[in-house]
């Protein structure tokens, strides 16, 4: 098992690296415009030297497409997550440290979001504020927000009815000091955790978004705007769907390789 | 009784919830309804009249009001894309939508019960490596990804099944299968790969349980241990995340129905938001979270059948 | 006489390569037909492991059974279970052995009726018919002396209490009349008066069938009650074994010496006017000097103090019932003097500590700490009094922060009352880890690196930092081995007689209560029954429930047998009620100066 997990680990870890690397270093090494020259002679090309992952219907280069695509997937990904984080933290740890009335209010609240299809919600926002980047992190920044306060709020409760932070009380220590040094760090594993399988969902998202033509939109390159692109060239150029779809799922199976091995090293209580 | 009555009244307050969460959303629109009718380049002195013909001048609450009152007493309005009663074209789309939701449950529960119960027998072995790994591969695709890939197979090369249409089964029950049969295992598959994931982790905790280790130790075979006391144990948390999928499923169908061309509440949904058909995306919106919420609920009565110790209260 | 089970030099090893962890070393022992062996030891003696082995249960955790032989003496001879076939050994399992563990709670399927469980093991070894099987699992329940037994048939375990539910598994374990018993800390879980029952209804059995029992515990005193021959492990290896009396008169080996030692036992106490220390393992005996003689003053006054805790339900979770964890409680605790609230598990005696301190807030009654009432500070004030009154908790592994350097968290209190600023701070934290008896270099360390013991010497040097006159200790002593809690328990009475700190010892162990305390209050259904001064509780108890309870602690000396009869014990109502529920006052009779008892 050992052997299996940190085979897991590692390949995970890399592949994360690496996609976050290649989203970094992206806009350095690939100019706009490598990607959106159009080769017409070589239109719906196969991989060859010139062009080794192919190119799409209008003749430009799948590799340098795919490569820009990582920089949006993972930016707004990124971007969405840090989001849902950012407002779902306070609301769960107070929802769950505090209890009471509050507690019973924001819950149900939350709880009612969750019966909106996380995927609706995002595209719904999306239409509504008209898509571009920005509304494409916010709609999916919001539907995942209500996921994030729960899993926070459930482990904030769950320290917070630890012996320690009572021992911390009944030590004359504030509220604020109790939050501060007892119940996030003890809680950040599990934030840890559920930021990098949300990761890997927001990246579906996206491309899911993109597809639906809700999300990022043309001429910026998307890996959902190039499935989506490639549904009427199926037949004759397969590779067109293959290239970016093959490079979302990598993505999002290193993440959750990634979420996996994290969360049998940081939370011993769910190391089957 | 008076679990019953407060089950209901808890019911009616989130769907009331649910109802003013989406007339929220969207009125968050920087456009409204007149302007979508007329067009942006409209003379604004029309606007203005069909605007309060529409009652849009009205305070917000008001406006809630008019919308809630018409969902009870069966008037919910017109699609501006489809030029027709909005009613009507739900309870059309809502029967496709539900064949495929059905059949692609169907589809992940019979493979993932199964094989996750194996790779939890045979934890951290080849056989748990290999089906936990292939669960992993099959969560991180997106299902358009899928839905693609099979269209490929299935359609273009194979040419055995339809990858486009919706059939009724009311006219054509065998066609209606296969057509929905692409679009369901399309949808399935990720489910699938996330029920095997669930169903193994489940399964690997209950083994470790003090129970099981007294039905070994009263010398039942093994098959009982694990199929009886392991399996019936952990059918209950199964299922509970099998109907919180739901809500998934229902997010999944509007890429997966657009791919297929399928015509139910996905597609529906997806040409709402398309085209800011306002009318529309309130309804299909607020029915969508509306089954999401009450098959929760069916699956909280189910859970309470499965688990005695919820059948007292 | 042929052994019905000997076991010869077992080994048993988890994992496999350079990882793999022996749990058990080389254990050899014998059970003879009807007799009762004891294998006593503490955490990770291997105890549990050697009785799995036998079961051939081991396997299924992982662990290897990697030498020795288990013979078993059957109708046609005997065979060795470590090599039988795994269908032949699940024959064996269930019929001529049958196994009990320790929680009742989680040990029964919670989504099969009680007939199920009782009957599918008949059904599998047995071929028996659904009406015959029902017919014995209904004999069985009778045997095992539960109420109502066609009822609990149709039940399910959660609607059974834990004391009837270890008799069901007692029930499953006997339904194949097994030849040997084996009983795996079977009492541990449970209240001390529960025990007992199943103590005697264990026993029972073993007379009625002649049946051997292999009796697993930590416990000496259910050793002592139960045992005909001990055997003592320690890490892995038979350390010692012989017949119990000579076991407990005549111990051989060191460890087994120093265990016994460190056991408090009920009744030694007796004509000893202060607590005194126990004999702890590695430490040599000494008369710890006694604390100066004070003025008795009162420290800390509780009148009248009354918890209820809301019960709610509903969509908009309307207040339907209370449930009274403290009712009507008053005592007082004398400076320099150690006061125990005893009593079993949801009398309330932990709410009532909690309740003092503010951690959950009283409906009503008022506490007095040196004159000034806790009940009625505000925020600010109660800040300030909490530097007088800290607390200990039950549970070591959770009562620290796992994320936080031993310094830092022993300096925590020190920074928020501002006593120690700046190298102050480490100094103090330096001195109080020599005042509990770590070593300094613990100090950057974390939790998950000390063992319980430890890890609730931190606890204590926590609360000392602010120099409280109170400590409230929770079940301080109850998750940690004995020889542990001998050295835990000298040093808080070590440190009474030094600083003069009083102590709220909150316990459900009798016989540690008896050698700490000056005071005793017996708690029952969130009242005080019976409160006075140790010798007045102890000899002379008065109220009916203090009897009971005193009738139903074992004695860790063999030559005070208590199984005679069997017990039961009235079953303890629901403290819950409904929100007009009034209840009546406490109104206490003084039967001596000093001791109080309640007034049914």
């Amino acid at each position: 098992m050992r052997r299996f997990l940190s085979t897991k680990g590692v390949i995970g870890g890399g592949i994360v690296v690496t996609m976050l690397l290649i989203a970094l270093l992206a806009p350095v090494f690939v100019a706009e415009e490598m990607a959106t020259r159009m080769d017409i002679r070589a239109r719906l090309s196969g991989p060859t030297w010139t062009h080794p992952f192919g190119t799409d219907q209008l003749g430009r280069d799948l590799f340098f497409r795919v490569v820009l695509g990582a920089q949006t997937s993972v930016m707004i990904a990124g971007a969405a997550v840090l989001m849902s984080i950012v407002i779902g933290l306070p609301l769960g740890i107070i929802s769950g440290y505090y209890g009471g009335t509050l507690d019973n209010v924001l819950m149900r609240l939350v709880d009612t979001l969750l019966s909106f299809p996380a995927l609706l919600l995002a595209l719904t926002i999306s239409a509504v504020l008209g898509p571009n980047i920005t509304n494409t992190i916010i709609a999916i920044g919001v539907a995942f927000t209500p996921y994030l306060a729960r899993i926070i709020r459930g482990e904030a409760l769950r320290v917070a009815q630890m012996p320690y932070v009572e021992g911390a009380r009944a030590a004359g220590t504030t509220d604020f000091w109790i939050i501060l040094r007892h119940i996030l760090p003890n809680i950040m594993p599990a934030i840890i955790v559920q930021g990098t399988i949300s990761l890997a969902f927001a990246i579906l998202a996206e491309a899911g978004l993109s597809f639906l033509g809700l999300g990022t939109q043309p001429p910026n390159a998307s890996w959902g705007l190039m499935i989506q692109a490639s549904r009427d060239y199926l037949d004759v150029a397969p590779w067109t769907a293959l290239v970016p779809g093959v490079a979302v799922a990598i993505t999002v199976l290193g993440l959750n390789m990634f979420g996996d091995t994290l969360r049998d090293v940081l939370d011993p209580r769910t190391r089957a | 009784m008076l679990f019953l009555v407060n089950r209901l009244l808890s019911v009616f307050l989130t769907l009331l919830l649910i109802s003013i969460i989406t007339f929220a959303v969207t009125n968050i629109l920087p456009g409204d309804v007149a302007m979508m009718i007329m067009g942006t380049q409209s003379n604004p002195e029309a606007l203005a009249g069909l605007r309060e013909s529409l009652g849009l001048n009205d305070p917000l609450f008001v406006q809630y009001a008019r919308w809630i009152g018409g969902l009870l007493t069966g008037d919910w309005g017109t699609s501006l894309v489809f030029k027709e009663p909005i009613g009507p074209l739900i309870a059309d789309k809502v029967v496709a939508s539900a064949l495929i939701v059905v059949m692609s449950m169907a589809i992940a529960l019979s493979a993932a019960i199964p094989l996750g119960v194996w790779a939890a027998i045979h934890r951290d072995r080849w056989q748990d490596n290999a089906a936990s790994a292939s669960a992993l591969v099959g969560v991180s695709l997106p299902d358009f990804f899928w839905g693609i890939m099979l269209i490929l197979l299935f359609a273009s090369v194979l040419g055995w099944l339809p990858s486009s249409g919706f059939v009724h089964p009311a006219e054509d029950f065998f066609g209606a299968l296969r057509h929905a049969f692409l679009p369901s295992l399309a949808l399935g598959l990720g489910l699938m790969a996330h029920l095997t994931r669930m169903t193994r982790a489940t399964m690997v905790s209950i083994l470790q349980q003090d129970f099981i280790r007294v039905a070994r130790a009263k010398g039942l075979p093994e098959r009982s241990v694990i199929w009886g006391y392991g399996l019936r144990n952990a059918i209950g948390p199964v299922v509970t995340v099998a109907g919180l999928q739901v809500g998934y499923l229902f997010g999944s169908i509007i890429v997966i129905e657009s791919l297929f061309n399928f015509t139910g509440m996905g597609w529906l949904t997806y040409q709402a938001l398309l085209n800011r058909d306002i009318p529309l995306i309130q309804s299909t919106v607020f029915v969508i979270a509306a089954v999401v919420m009450l098959t929760n609920l069916i699956v909280d009565l189910i859970y309470m059948v499965i688990d005695p110790r919820l059948r007292a209260t | 006489m042929n052994a019905l089970v000997e076991i010869q030099n077992l080994r048993v090893t988890f994992g496999e390569g350079p990882d793999a962890v022996t749990a058990v070393q080389d254990v050899s022992l014998t059970v003879n037909p009807g007799e009762t062996v004891c294998v006593v030891g503490e955490s990770g003696s291997g105890k549990s492991v050697t009785s799995l082995s036998l079961m051939r249960l081991v396997e299924f955790g992982g662990g290897t059974i990697a030498g020795g032989r288990l013979m078993l003496q059957r109708a046609d001879g005997p065979v060795d279970l470590a090599q039988v076939s795994p269908d032949k050994m699940r024959d064996i399992r269930g019929d001529e052995i049958g196994m009990i563990f320790q929680e009742p709670m989680t040990s029964l399927s919670p989504v099969f009726t009680i007939e199920r469980q009782l009957t599918d093991g008949l059904k599998a070894h047995r071929n028996l018919s659904t009406s015959a099987a029902r017919a014995k699992a209904l004999e069985l329940l009778k045997d095992v002396r539960i109420p109502e037994p066609e009822r609990r048939l149709r039940q399910y375990p959660h609607e059974l209490s834990g004391g009837m539910r270890q008799r069901v598994a007692i029930a499953i374990a006997m339904a194949c009349e097994p030849r040997l018993l084996i009983a795996d800390e079977p009492t541990t879980a449970l209240d001390v008066t529960i025990q007992a029952e199943i103590l005697a209804l264990i026993n029972r059995l073993k007379r009625e069938r002649g049946m051997a029992v292999l009796f697993i515990t930590h416990d000496m005193a259910v050793v002592a009650q139960i045992a005909d021959r001990v055997v003592v492990m320690y890490r892995g290896n038979v350390v010692e074994q012989g017949p119990v009396a000579e076991i407990f008169a005549d111990p051989q080996a060191d460890y087994t010496r120093a265990l016994l030692a460190a056991v408090p036992r009920l009744g030694e106490m007796r004509g000893k006017s202060a607590p005194e220390p126990l004999r702890a393992f590695g430490e040599v005996a000494e008369q710890t000097p006694q604390a100066p003689e004070q003025k008795i003053e009162p420290l800390l006054e509780v009148q009248r103090l009354t918890t209820y805790f809301p019960v709610r339900s509903g969509v908009f979770l309307r207040h339907v019932a209370n449930i009274h964890a403290v009712e009507d409680v008053s005592f007082t605790l004398n400076k320099g003097q150690t006061l125990s609230l005893v009593g079993e598990s949801g009398c309330g005696k932990s709410t009532c500590g909690r309740s003092i301190l503010r951690l959950v807030e009283p409906t009503s009654g008022s506490v007095l700490l040196d004159r000034t009432d806790v009940l009625a500070a505000g925020p600010r004030d109660l800040r300030r009094m909490r530097r007088n009154m800290q607390m200990i908790f039950q549970d070591p592994f959770a009562s620290l922060n796992p994320y936080m350097r031993l310094a830092a968290q022993v300096a925590e209190p020190l920074k928020n009352f501002g006593i120690a600023t700046g190298s102050d701070v480490e100094d103090r934290v330096a001195g109080l880890f020599d005042r509990v008896g770590l070593p300094r270099d613990f100090m950057q360390r974390f939790p998950h690196e000390l063992s319980g013991g430890q890890r609730q010497r931190i606890a204590i040097a926590r609360a000392l930092s602010v120099s409280p006159q109170l400590i409230v200790a929770d079940e301080a002593v109850s998750a940690l081995d004995v020889s542990v809690q001998a050295q835990v328990l000298n040093l808080m009475m070590e440190l009474q007689a030094d600083l003069g700190l009083s102590f709220l010892f909150i316990s459900h162990d009798m016989a540690v209560v008896e050698r700490v305390s000056h005071q005793v209050a017996v708690m029952y259904l969130g009242r005080i029954v019976e409160i006075g001064p140790r010798a007045a509780i102890f000899e002379n108890p008065q109220h009916d429930y203090t009897k009971s309870l005193l009738r139903a602690v074992p004695i860790a000396d063999p030559a005070t047998p208590q199984l005679e009869s069997e017990l039961r014990f009235k079953p303890i109502p629901s403290p819950m009620h409904l929100r007009d529920h009034a209840p009546t006052p406490s109104v206490y009779e003084t039967f001596e100066a000093g001791h109080l008892v309640l007034r049914n």
